[in-house]
Parts: C-alpha cells; structure tokens; sequence
C-alpha cells in the first residue's frame, strides 16, 4: 500500500506537464489517480471545486478549512499543484488569489462520474461467447501461478531448489528484474538476489506489481512504447471488472502491443482458443485500489492456494523459537533473510530468531517493521486466537520489542539533506521565516538561541524570502 | 554501509483512510415533490445525488452506499436492491445495453441502474389512495433501516459481533477512527414529522451511541426532530435556500467524511430548535405536561391525571391557579399567605407572564 | 540577508557526535556547522565517506556477543 503508492507517487512527479495533460485525457486515468494518488483532505478539495462555476478564492478556502489543519491544507494543496490538477493564480496586489481545477482534469473527472463521451477509456466488454471455464477462482489461480513464477525466479537465487509446478517466468521478465537490478546475473554461479530483491519480497503483491510495473514503464520507453500509453491503460485495467471478457479490438496498436507483457506479469489472461478478447485478473483490477480494498486481493490468493495450505504457518515463541508450517521454498526463502535456521522437516522448519540474523536482514535494508508485519500477517491461527483469548497481541511482545531494539542498535544517526539557513539579521526576520518554514512543512530542526534553522526543501522558502524583501 | 544511518527506516508510512459507508435516506413524499416541482423535479435531483454517490464512490475503492426510500406509506430500499428482486437485476444486466457502456466506470453505471429500476418500480406501484390518504413520509421507518444496514456491513467489515464493539465505542472516547466509517445522509422535503417524534428520537439515539452522524438536507418544509437529529449525532444540518444549487452544496458540504471534517469548518444551524412533541396528540409543544414518573411529555393534563405511558395517578396540585408575585413583606410578619403559590406552582415557570 | 547552505542535517547522540568531531578533526572535511551537542551539518558529498569510517570506528568499539543467542 504506502509502499507501492511512495514508488508510483515518484514516478508521476517526475513527469513533465505535458505528460499529465495528455494522461488526463482520459476519465478513467483521471478517476485512477484521484483515487489512488492524492491524500484525502486533497480529494475533499477537488470534488468541491469540480462543480464550481468560478474560481474559489483562496481566502474562501482559508474559511472553509480549520485553523488547525493549516498544515494539511497547505501539503494537499501543493500535492494537488504538482500533479497539475489544481492551479492556483500568482499572488498579485489587485485580485485575490484563486484556485481552480485544470481544465482538462475537471472535465475529465466529471465524464468519469457522469459517463458520456466517446472515450471508452473504462474497457469495452465483449459480447462473444465468453471462453468456458473461464472463472473467478480460475483467473486467480492463473495469476498466482504467474506471479509466484516471478517470485521464485527472484528468490531461487538465495539456493532453494525450485519447488512445486511453474516453468518460470519468460525472458522478457528475466530481463526485467534484471534491469530492475532485483537480481543479478553474478559472477560465479547464475543469479544473486539484490538487496532491491530482498525488500520487494517482503512488500505484498499489490505494492510489488506495481514496482515491477513501474520498472517496466521505465524500460518501455527502450521499447519504443510511449509511457502515457502505458500508464493510461494501465489505469484503465484497473478499473475493469474481474471475471469479464473485455474486448481488444478498441485497443490501440500499441497497447495491443503491451498485452503479451501483461500476461507474462499474470496481469491479463488470453484464452488460447479465442484472441479476439482478454480477462483482466485480480492482480489487474486492484491497480489502483488502495489498501482496505486490497483484502480482497490476497484473500482471492488464500482461496487459490487453499490446497498446499493454510493462511498463517508461523508460530514465534517468547524465546525467540520459530517454527513455520509450510514447504514452500518461497515462504522458507523469505523466512530465512531474518532467522537461523536449524532443522527442516518435510512440513515444517524450525528456527530462531537471533540478533546477527536480524542484523544480517537489516543490512540488506529490510526494516524490522517489514519483518513484524510479515510475522504477524503470516501468524499461525493457534497464535491469532490465543492472542484473541487473552486480548493480548499476536506475536509476543518481548520478541517485537527486541526486533526492534536490534534495528535501532545500529542507527546512532538521522540523516536528512537540506538546507541549513543562518546569519539573519534581526530576529524578527528569522521568526517570520522559522513561521513559515513550519507551515509548509519543511522544517526540520530549529535553534532560536543562534538564530538558524534546517529545511528540507528551499524553493517556497527563497521566494517568501525575496518577497519579504521587495516589500 | 548505511547500517550507521536510520535515515531510510523513519520513512513514514501513509495509512489509508477507512472506507466509509454512506447511506442516503431520499425522501420521496409525492406531495412535498409535487410542490417542488417547479424549482427542483425529482428527476433533476435523482441526477445530481447520482453524481454525488458517484463521487463518493469514487473517493476510496472500498466505499460503499446504500440509498433508502422513505415514502409516503412505506420505507423502501432503492440500492441495494432487496434480495427477492436480485434475480430480475441480473437478468435485467445481461440484457440492458447501456451497462456494457465503456464510457462509463461499471460500478457506477451498476448503482444507477439498479437505483432508477427500483425507484420507478416505487412509483409504479404507488397508488392513489396511497397518495390521498397520507401527506407525510415514514422517516423513523427509512432511518431504522439505515441503521440496520449500517450495523449489518460494519459486522461484515470488521468480522467482530456488534456487542464487543459497540460497548467499545461507547468507552472510549478520543479513538483513532478504524473500521467502517459510516453516516446517514436525510435528503429531507416533507414538513411536518410529528407524529414520528418518538420513532424518530430513538433512532436519533441509537446513532449518537453508534457515531453514526446524520446529515440533513432540507429541500423544503421544515421538521424540528431532524435538526435535532443531526444536532445530536454531530452531523450537518443545510436549509437550501436554491434547490438548483443541489450538486454543489452535496459535493463541498455532505461529501467529505468523518475523516475529512476534523480538517473542516462544517456549516452548522446556528440555532437548533429543541421543543419536543407531546404524547397524547403529537403536537409540537414549548411548554407542557411531564410524567414525574416516566417523563411522558403532554401538552393538556391527560384525563384523570393518570399518565397515558406508565398509568401512574399525578396530582396536578393547583394547576390552572394564577401565579402571583407575591410582594416582599415586611420582616415583622411572621407568616407568609402560602394558599396562592404551592410548590407546583413555583416549580413550572409559566413562560409570557 | 539570510544565508542558505546546503548540506545533511545529522542527527545522532552526543557520543556519535564526538567520533565524527574526532574524524573531522583530522581533514577538516565534513562538517559544515556544529550546531549543537545532538546536532551537526555534514558536506553533502562526504556524506558516504563518514558513513563508512564510523561504522569502521563503531565495530571496534561494540563488542561483538553473540555467544548467547548460540546453544
């Protein structure tokens, strides 16, 4: 979730105006990234200025939000500017300052919530005879297989022999993660996995598609596909419905050029018999969903893999002890980044967690929170309702703690590049920018006594500087 | 190398709002729309809360609404539909064209239709001696529903029963909001609802214990116990004075959650009337009768002094007699003539005198 | 007329802050401004050298027991 939006957020920054103008093009681009972009207090701005016949004074605005959030409105505002959804007028001496929406987002944003026009961004279905056999719990077994390809593909380089069925994913994802710099193709034998490898595991699949995704976008542009392109479509599969046969003769040649990559990522699935439409499967249609929604995603995932076993495998005793139910050499990969192993059964493994092995995961930029939460998502039912019994948590509180302790015993520094501002002239002059350096929220630490302060990011700030200075 | 430096690890995480879950009771009174007709017709404003539930929808992926119907004899439900009907909906989804419509988000285009076939269904089998017989709307009806649905999805959000979480939320009181966020939005255009007073404050209670707010949006007409509905659940209470204006005052007022409205000025009455209706004949009273025992309110003395809730005998003592003020005496008196101002007497104040 | 310099704001313990004093004693070519006991500006660009160099210092200092997570 935050991490898969962090990675997209910065990818969509980094594009030029003109990239945004022809993205908003399309509705269901411009619903994606309301949706799934902009914070809330952003989105609680643009629908009240959709409807609006004129420009909203920002004075207005100033009413309308409590004194309090200053802070939030201020951050939404400058978000929503970024990504060009909003402009707001220079301020000048005789108007007042005004926002309103770029034209074409508005208009966009409310084709997608009325309907209408001609732009058949949200898919068109097909109306041949649907493929048979083609269902819900067949399209996500379709994708796990997919998608556990590529994850055993990134984690067999730890040294687990390939378990179970799959034969990998293609060439083209090969080269991909290779790209991506997740694996590497190593000196000595085959392929190492990266410490970017590492992290990506430990993410959920919906944060993990998209950074492959985002990967691919990147290199797309080798290929000579446009990235808008990409990313229109993309954000058009994410507003299809799961279980239903779309058409690809609306499609451009380019994005019809796109779909063999989508299936190697188990994001579309083309029956072999009939080329004439595509599915979109779960992995697809939750693109743009945000965490809450995303339950649903792994929870089609615990129902596909049902079969080789249940949801949660791994008990962690208060003596550090692990034992993980599972014969997955994903799962044991996965596992074996942060615990030392000892013994292996043919349905289990037992282990413990120790300082160095944690040391060792943290080195490789696994955070202990990534490892606390992959504990306790994966925590084996008896854990969870003897947690639920006693009203306790599910892992015991000395092993969290410790995990913890053992991250932070390394980190004796914070580190933050910025800007260090000093040598004002009196000290109201430094008040009024220590005021507003707070209330953009740049500020990062402050010292009244020697009159300096540090900021993260100086732009704001030099210009209320220089208009301090005119006046 | 950067095991020395935490920097990376302090990145926060972003946590995603709660859905939310936003039930519309549409009052539907013909009589109220007949009068509204000529400023705002139904149809008008069926389109622009379209839009509205469209853009709720559109906030989160995971936001879910329900409309209900309050009419003139019954509470209906336009969306979701009733399971009896469901079949016809699917049949219907195959069949109609205009759902296949690729310039339209799906979900969206599911809720209109599904909304616009029940609610015609509403129309169509409202019959005239409906219509003839009654001028009102079954609000307490419609409300009851929407908190019933609301307690239904929050039990199939959260997986947990009702009892552990309301005795939780009762508790606490300064919680980070989790689960389903859920309100009720009344788009309200009858007058008079006195007649539901009691049906009515209940519900009103019962969300005020669940946070549940009820926001108003008073068309036409005006109804004291919905302003004090809202008043009490926190929710907002709108008079349009320009109906036309619908679309906009939804979207910049009734759509921002609870999340949204702590960053918020919400616009609130400034005044809320609290008068209350009496028992007996479902008046609107400022001053009346209160059972000692039960607090039954009634506008006259009910007949033999006996409440009509509890049948308790009250003695009115010497209701009716005329307050006096009675003239500070001189000290050397000893008594004070006490036949006129018995403490019942002083105890009610007798508002105009 | 204010002065902006750019650089990394470190934060750390006033111990950690005494070893990179220590470091930048020798080259003079870290620190940008020492502003208070938990608090120092550091060059950009020798931002990974100093890095590199306390974590070289810290793994002498700690001692390394492990011993007790073994059987």
């Amino acid at each position: 979730m935050s991490v898969s939006t962090l990675a997209s957020f910065e990818y969509l920054e980094r594009l030029p105006g003109t990239t945004f103008r022809r993205l908003y093009q399309q509705p269901s681009t411009a619903l994606a990234i309301f949706r799934r972009m902009l914070p809330h207090l952003a989105k609680t701005f643009v629908m009240a200025l959709l409807y609006m016949s004129k420009p909203f004074p920002l004075t207005d605005l100033d009413l309308w939000v409590n004194p309090n959030s200053k802070r939030e409105r201020d951050k939404a505002l400058q978000l929503l500017s970024r990504l060009y959804i909003i402009t707001v007028t220079p301020p000048s001496r005789d108007d007042p300052q005004t926002i309103t929406l770029t034209q074409k987002f508005g208009e966009s944003l409310r084709l997608a919530l009325t309907g209408g026009g001609e732009h058949n961004s949200f898919g068109v279905p097909s109306n041949d005879s649907v493929a048979e056999g083609v269902d819900l719990a067949f399209l996500d077994e379709y994708a796990r297989e997919q998608w556990e390809g590529i994850l055993h593909y990134v984690v067999n380089s730890v040294g687990q022999s390939m378990g179970g069925g799959g034969q990998g994913p293609t060439d083209a994802v090969k080269h991909l993660l290779e790209a991506g710099q997740l694996v590497t193709t190593g000196r000595h034998s085959g392929k190492g996995i990266t410490q970017a490898g590492f992290s990506f595991l430990l993410q959920e699949v919906n944060a993990q598609v998209w950074t492959l995704l985002l990967l691919w976008i990147e290199n797309a542009e080798k290929m000579e596909l446009d990235s808008v392109e990409v990313l229109s479509f993309l954000f058009m599969l994410g507003s299809l419905e799961l279980g239903r046969a779309y058409s690809k003769d609306t499609l451009t040649d380019s994005q019809r050029q796109m779909l063999p990559y989508l299936v190697d990522f188990g994001l579309v699935y083309i029956p072999r018999s009939s080329s004439g439409h595509f599915f979109p499967t779960r992995l697809a249609t939750t693109l743009t969903s945000d965490a809450s929604a995303l339950r649903s995603v792994s929870a089609g995932f615990d129902a596909a893999s049902s079969a080789g076993g249940a949801k949660g495998f791994i008990i962690i005793e208060t003596n550090y002890r692990l034992y993980a139910y599972t014969d997955s050499p994903l799962q044991i990969a996965v596992l074996s980044l942060f615990t030392r192993f000892k013994a292996r059964f043919p349905n289990m493994v037992s282990g413990r967690v120790t300082r160095k092995s944690v040391g060792n995961a943290i080195s490789h930029g696994i955070t202990s929170d990534q490892i606390i939460t992959y504990l306790s998502t994966h925590a084996h039912p008896q854990l969870v309702k003897n947690a639920s019994i006693h009203g306790g948590p599910v892992l015991p509180p000395t092993v969290v703690d410790q995990i913890r302790l053992w991250q932070i015993e390394n980190e004796r520094m914070k580190a933050t590049p910025g800007f260090l501002f000093k040598d004002f002239e009196n000290g109201k002059e430094y008040e009024g920018c220590v005021k507003y350096a707070d209330e953009i929220g740049v500020l990062i630490w402050k010292n009244d006594f020697k009159k300096m302060f540090f900021v993260t990011r100086v732009e704001q700030l030099r210009d209320y500087i220089k208009s301090k200075k005119l006046k | 190398m950067n095991a020395v430096d935490g920097s990376d690890h302090y990145e926060v995480a972003a946590e995603g709002p709660a859905p939310s879950l936003l039930v519309i009771v549409l009052d539907t009174n013909p009589h109220a729309w007949a009068l509204l007709a000529p400023t705002l017709p139904l149809s008008k404003a069926i389109a622009n809360i379209l839009v509205f539930i469209n853009a709720h929808l559109a906030v989160n992926n995971a936001n879910q609404v329900a409309v209900v119907a309050s009419h003139s004899h019954r509470a209906v439900w336009l969306y979701p539909r009733p399971p009896s009907s469901v079949e016809d909906v699917e049949m219907s989804d195959m069949t109609s064209p205009h759902l296949d419509n690729a310039n339209k988000y799906r979900p969206f285009a599911l809720i209109e239709d599904s909304l616009l076939t029940s609610l015609r269904e509403l129309i169509s089998t409202t019959t005239e001696a409906d219509i003839s017989t009654t001028t009102t709307t079954q609000m307490a009806g419609a409300l009851t529903l929407a908190l019933a649905y609301i307690n239904k999805a929050t039990i199939n959000y959260t997986g947990i029963s009702t009892e552990t979480k309301t005795t939780q939320t009762a508790v606490d009181t300064n919680e980070a909001p989790i689960g389903l966020q859920s309100r009720i939005l009344v788009v309200s255009v009858s007058g008079d609802l006195a007649h539901q007073y009691i049906p009515i404050m209940n519900t009103t209670f019962a969300a005020q214990r669940l946070r549940i707010p009820i926001d108003i949006l008073k068309l036409a007409g005006d109804t004291v116990f919905l302003q004090q509905a809202s008043d009490a659940t926190k929710g907002i209470y709108m008079h349009l004075r320009s109906p036309q204006g619908l679309l906009q005052y939804l979207m910049m007022a009734f759509l921002p959650d609870q999340m949204s409205r702590k960053h918020l000025i919400a616009p609130s009455q400034e005044v809320v009337d609290f008068r209350a209706a009496c028992f007996c004949h479902r008046k609107v009273v400022d001053v009346g009768f209160v059972c000692s025992i039960c607090l039954s309110i009634f506008c006259s003395p009910p007949e033999g002094a006996i409440c009509l809730t509890c049948s308790t005998h009250l003695s009115l003592g010497d209701y009716g007699a005329k307050p006096a003020v009675v003239p500070r005496k001189k000290k050397k008196r000893k008594k004070i003539n006490g036949g006129v101002d018995t403490g019942s007497a002083r105890g009610t104040p007798a508002p105009g005198e | 007329m204010p002065r902006a310099i750019r650089g990394v704001l470190v934060q750390c313990d006033p111990s950690i802050k005494s070893i990179i004093s220590k470091i930048d004693n020798e080259e003079h070519a870290f620190i940008v401004e020492e502003l208070d006991d938990q608090t120092l500006v550091i060059k950009e660009n020798m931002m990974t050298t100093l890095k590199m160099k306390l974590d070289e210092i810290l793994k002498e200092t700690q001692n390394n027991d492990e011993s007790s997570s073994d059987e």
